[in-house]
């Protein structure tokens, strides 16, 4: 009959699909369910291994994400750079992504309250975009101060405290590379561990994860945060819960949803090849 | 009193539901915000290329001419060759560019020859040399899982030469170990793109979840207002398909 939808038509729309995702996403975080989750032996060994860095230990953070994927990737560096700080760490943060200056200022404005006590140039320093991918990877492990000479804000590097204790690779006890693509991860590698044997942390997100594990595998990083999963386990292990911690209601649901729909297709694909089968039989 | 804040959130959550309502459907508003998007990042790289370059380049050697020469004047060389790129443009001067692309190429392949040997192939290799026995039972399933499912990946893609069948014969024990391995290959294979299926699902959900979190979830109406769009949209969905 022209004018109604029957419900057949509705039932097996993919916007059927996309709404009941979009409700099991919005309805947890309206009325969280509190799902507990347990921490991960990957997510405990990065945090024990921060654990023993001693009070005055520099870390590099490369920031290197676009701001689609700040959901997953913020949550970790808040967390992270929460317990660096309480460790009593100097962190040199930079970005080989043009977008990684606007990830940086958003992280800033949303931790502020990490960097409350901290003085910029003494405790922290952000070197800004530094263009040039695998080759100013190389050169910033050799020198700092001789890929560029000023800060993200225009202040001449060797004014800076900070930037007195650290310029080449070896000068740091761990870096964190946190990026939204596959390649700066392979460019840290090569560059700043194979030669120099600088320990390196990955912070990735969950698409990427299975790219980079055989870098962790082989022993070539100390260890990976992946998603927003990792990132809630590290709110927890450092006592901030965040953004990672509010989304695992929401990404526990979206799941289970997904997995029944994969199910009722698999269901229904069987069945009708079958009942085929059997129709082609007689 | 509606400050630029405001203003910008608005627009930016207002953006967010049209790109996701080409989940639905491609329309007008979708398309307005992926032209936004597209020329907003555009411009903006090149407005942060620009500013770095003006930043390390520009401002020191007009600010401090005497301290730059003396310390960073190599820093001119990669700015000559960004200029000679620009070379192609002209009919009667366009082979320059050809020495720009030149250095670009030998310095990216001479710094990654230099280390891609050990961090890619050695290191991984003996990455996948491990003890198959042990105390440890789910260590030694693990390593078995590894080594198999590494020999089984590599004889999937064994193009050249691979034992083959005698039409009629029966397959000879050096097939069948070629045969098991090259099965175990592909169903290692398939569990990887399992695992990174689900984690794509997991990075999208994450997304939504980040993009709800950051524009929405403080003002409950705005959830709602959310639902009835993906009501309509499920409706004009289903009257489509009609």
């Amino acid at each position: 009959m022209s004018g109604r939808i029957s419900l057949g038509r509705v039932l097996e729309s993919r916007e059927l699909l996309y709404t009941l995702l979009l409700l099991s996403v919005i309805l947890p975080l309206l009325h969280p369910i509190g799902i507990p989750i347990e921490i991960s032996v990957r997510t405990r060994d990065v945090y024990n291994y921060v654990e023993k860095l001693k009070p005055g230990c520099h870390v590099y953070i490369e920031v290197y994400y676009e701001v689609a994927a700040r959901g997953e990737l913020e949550p970790n560096l808040i967390a992270l750079t929460k317990h660096l700080f309480d460790k009593g760490c100097r962190i040199v943060y930079g970005s080989l992504s043009a977008f990684g200056v606007v990830a940086f200022s958003l992280f800033r404005a949303s931790a502020a309250d990490l960097f409350a006590d901290k003085v910029y140039g003494r405790d922290y320093v952000y070197l800004g975009y530094i263009a040039g991918g695998e080759a100013a990877t190389a050169s910033l492990a050799k020198s700092i101060k001789g890929t560029i000479s000023v800060d993200n804000y225009g202040n001449r590097l060797e004014d800076l405290p900070l930037m007195k204790e650290v310029d080449k690779a070896t000068d740091f006890d761990l870096v964190v590379i946190v990026s939204s693509g596959t390649d700066v991860f392979a460019y840290y590698v090569r560059q700043w561990h194979t030669p120099y044997g600088v320990p390196l942390l990955f912070v990735a997100l969950s698409v990427i994860g299975p790219s980079i594990e055989p870098f962790v595998g082989a022993k070539q990083a100390i260890g990976m945060l992946v998603g927003q999963r990792a990132a809630a386990e590290y709110e927890v292990l450092v006592g901030r819960l965040g953004l990672g911690m509010a989304s695992m209601d929401a990404q526990s649901t979206s799941h289970m949803l997904i997995l029944a729909f994969i199910v009722i297709g698999n269901v229904v694909y069987w069945s009708k090849r079958l009942s085929s089968r059997r129709g082609g039989a007689r | 009193m509606i400050s630029w804040e405001v203003l910008g959130a608005w627009i930016s959550a207002a953006l967010v539901v049209w790109i996701y309502s080409f989940a639905y459907r491609d329309n007008a508003l979708y398309k307005l915000a992926e032209h936004i998007f597209l020329g907003t990042a555009a411009g903006y790289s090149i407005a942060l290329a620009l500013d770095s370059l003006n930043r390390v380049l520009i401002r020191p050697a007009v600010t401090t001419p005497g301290t730059f020469w003396a310390t960073s004047w190599h820093y001119v060389i990669p700015v000559v060759l960004g200029l000679l790129m620009f070379a192609k443009y002209s009919r009667r001067y366009y082979w320059l560019a050809r020495y720009a692309v030149a250095v670009n190429l030998a310095v990216g392949t001479g710094l990654a020859l230099r280390a891609v040997p050990v961090a890619n192939i050695v290191r991984q290799i003996t990455a996948t040399i491990l003890p198959l026995w042990g105390s440890d039972p789910v260590k030694v399933v693990n390593n078995w899982l590894m080594v198999l499912i590494t020999v089984g990946g590599l004889t999937y893609f064994l193009f050249t030469i691979f034992p083959r069948r005698v039409e009629g014969a029966p397959p000879s024990p050096t097939y069948q170990v070629y045969r098991a391995l090259y099965y175990i290959g592909i169903y290692g294979m398939m569990v990887g793109f399992g695992a990174l299926f689900a984690n794509t699902i997991m990075t999208r959900v994450g997304f939504l979840i980040s993009i709800y979190l950051i524009y929405l979830q403080p003002q409950v109406w705005a959830s709602i207002v959310a639902a009835i769009l993906a009501a309509i949209a499920i409706v004009l969905g289903a009257l489509r398909k009609r």
